[in-house]
């Protein structure tokens, strides 16, 4: 699948044991924390640089996590 | 004659993962199991629950693998006729489904779980439903061996079979020492747990820096008590010191390395959720992973978990209980059972994330594995004792305390409220005092944003306390949408304030901190 949007950080999970913050992306579905299989759940540090970009990815969605498999930035 | 142990599984299902040839060789691997057990005393029975010969003393056969409700009414109907000590679910979730409950506490971008996958519901004798509520009263002991999801060599669920075939109950002291491990920033909550377990918190592991490289002589310890972030689809758990969050423990370093015999309690979110290897590289979770290398149990969550930042609550306690229970002699199920038993006694009421606490964390083992040695009496080393318990063993004994547990889990299910979210608008809307006590102690707390859940707490007939006396449930959440992370940094420890009332008057307030 493939989704376009806004990457922004922003606080998830709060009150919970898994509270952190994440690079979501941003759209017109909905908002989507950003993951790379493989990457630190927590903290990606190679997708850091995404984080006020608009971007199109592809990848799987599962539950609300995007596990992208490529993406590029579009502005 | 009577049936100790039931292990349900479905053939079909475990037929399409791995042929006739391996699903052969589980079959003849459940023999050499079932003949283990009978000479440990136990009479164990396969039964297949999408089998018509196996299923007709019981009720109608499982037609689909993943029909919970029709799993769950088949195993009812088991349990009905032979009172078994212990359920022994065989497989993963494509084998036998957990039930999705909802999450009472669902919330896009806060607790994004719309369902909580679980085995509570096999544990209860109330019928098939998704509202959490249903299965506060569990009664039954209940495990699961799994295999891998998706797997399509039989080889790691033939290990575990084999495990659980050949355990040896050890000594209380191979259990009194404990690998214990930790997010530096819940070492209070971690030190405090391990302290009530073990007497002491000496050997705690904080994350950063320790990990995720341990040793075999760290991990020799077979109680491991783990307080470690955990994220869906992955193969560790993290630390966290501030916005680090490095790999604490991860599967592929445990490879050798676990005892036979570690029982492990996992905090983590997500921290025992099964899932396909292959969406992460071939390599199976750490849950897995434990009990693949020789683990007689794990206990673990299958979603977002709960707890204080200071202090115990929520994960902290159904873990430590569950621990407490396996050192002290308990088989694995009994203490997943009396786990559950002893978490929701706590409560007055259960708040929404006790409730999701309850649902979540289970039990990955043979229910029936007796990890750590009781410490006999005086009398129990009797000649006249040995001889007179030389043909029943532990039967006995263990028929009263069945009983005990039936007991305690019916007496929940009659009496501990039931806690139910309502719908926008139509109430019970917080009282005057409560909204603005709420909104006070959200600004005090640095809440500029937020979303708001109500839940009313509907009391069992048996407990008299319902004439006119109507308690709710208030939560208040920071908004998903506060922005960015400069706008938190002062507070991020303070996420959602909850008050209870009665009749409109606060009896209780709480702040929960993220963990």
């Amino acid at each position: 699948m493939e989704w376009h949007g806004t990457v922004q950080r922003k606080v998830i999970r709060r009150g919970t044991k898994s509270e952190h913050e994440a690079l979501v992306l941003v759209t017109s579905q909905g908002e989507f924390k950003l993951r790379r299989v493989g990457g630190n759940p927590f903290h990606d540090e190679t997708l850091d640089q995404l984080e006020g970009h608009s971007i199109r990815c592809a990848g799987e969605l599962d539950g609300n996590e995007i596990f992208m498999s490529e993406w590029e930035v579009m502005d | 004659m009577a049936i100790d142990k039931v292990i349900v599984t479905n053939a079909a299902a475990l037929s399409a993962k791995y042929g006739k040839t391996g699903f052969g060789k589980v079959g003849a691997a459940l023999k050499k199991l079932i003949a283990a057990d009978a000479k440990r005393g136990l009479t164990s029975k396969l039964i297949a629950l999408d089998s018509k010969t196996d299923m007709a003393p019981y009720g109608v056969p499982v037609a689909s693998a993943a029909d919970a409700k029709a799993v769950k009414a088949a195993i009812d109907a088991i349990y009905a006729r032979e009172k078994p000590d212990y359920i022994l679910i065989l497989g993963a979730s494509d084998v036998v489904p957990l039930v999705p409950l909802k999450n009472p506490v669902y919330s896009a971008g806060n607790d994004d779980d719309r369902f909580v996958p679980s085995d509570l519901p096999y544990a209860c004798n109330t019928g098939y439903g998704t509202d959490i509520n249903r299965f506060v009263g569990p009664t039954r002991v209940v495990g699961r061996l799994p295999d891998l999801v998706g797997a399509k060599s039989p080889d790691y669920l033939l290990k575990l079979i084999s495990l659980a075939a050949n355990y040896k109950t050890l000594a209380p002291a191979d259990y009194q020492q404990y690998f214990g491990l930790s997010a530096q920033v819940w070492q209070n909550s971690t030190s405090l747990s391990l302290t009530k377990i073990f007497g002491n918190s000496t050997g705690l592991n904080l994350a950063p820096s320790s990990g995720p490289k341990w040793t075999v002589k760290q991990l020799s310890p077979r109680a491991h008590f783990i307080n470690c972030h955990g994220a869906h689809r992955d193969v560790s758990y993290y630390g966290q010191k501030g916005d680090s969050y490095p790999i604490a423990h991860t599967a592929k370093n445990l490879v050798k390395k676990i005892v036979p015999g570690t029982v492990l309690a996992a905090e983590c979110c997500y921290g025992a959720e099964l899932y396909d290897p292959v969406l992460t590289g071939g390599q199976a979770g750490i849950a897995c992973t434990y009990l693949g290398e020789g683990a007689y149990g794990v206990f673990g969550s299958t979603t977002i978990a709960y707890g204080p930042s200071s202090g115990n609550g929520s994960a902290d306690l159904i873990c430590q209980f569950f621990l407490h229970a396996v050192i002290d002699g308990a088989s694995l199920g009994r203490a997943a059972l009396e786990a559950r038993h002893q978490f929701a006694g706590l409560y007055s009421h259960m708040g929404p994330t006790d409730l999701k606490t309850l649902a979540q964390f289970y039990l990955l083992g043979d229910p029936s594995i007796q990890a750590a040695a009781i410490v006999p009496h005086g009398l129990n080393k009797t000649k006249a004792f040995q001889s007179a318990f030389a043909k029943i063993g532990d039967a006995g004994v263990r028929t009263l305390r069945r009983e005990r547990l039936h007991r305690v889990g019916t007496s929940l299910k009659k009496d501990l409220p039931a806690t139910r979210a309502t719908k926008p608008g139509a109430g019970p809307e917080p009282s005057r005092e409560i909204t603005r006590v709420l909104a006070d102690a959200a600004a005090e707390s640095g809440l500029t944003g937020h979303a708001s859940l109500h839940f009313h707490v509907a009391h069992k007939a048996s407990l008299n306390k319902g004439d006119g006396v109507k308690r709710t449930v208030h939560v208040l959440i920071s908004a998903p949408d506060q922005g960015p992370k400069q706008q938190h940094a002062a507070f991020r420890k303070v996420v959602a304030i909850v008050a209870t009332a009665e009749n409109g008057k606060l009896v209780h307030l709480k702040r929960l901190h993220s963990r």
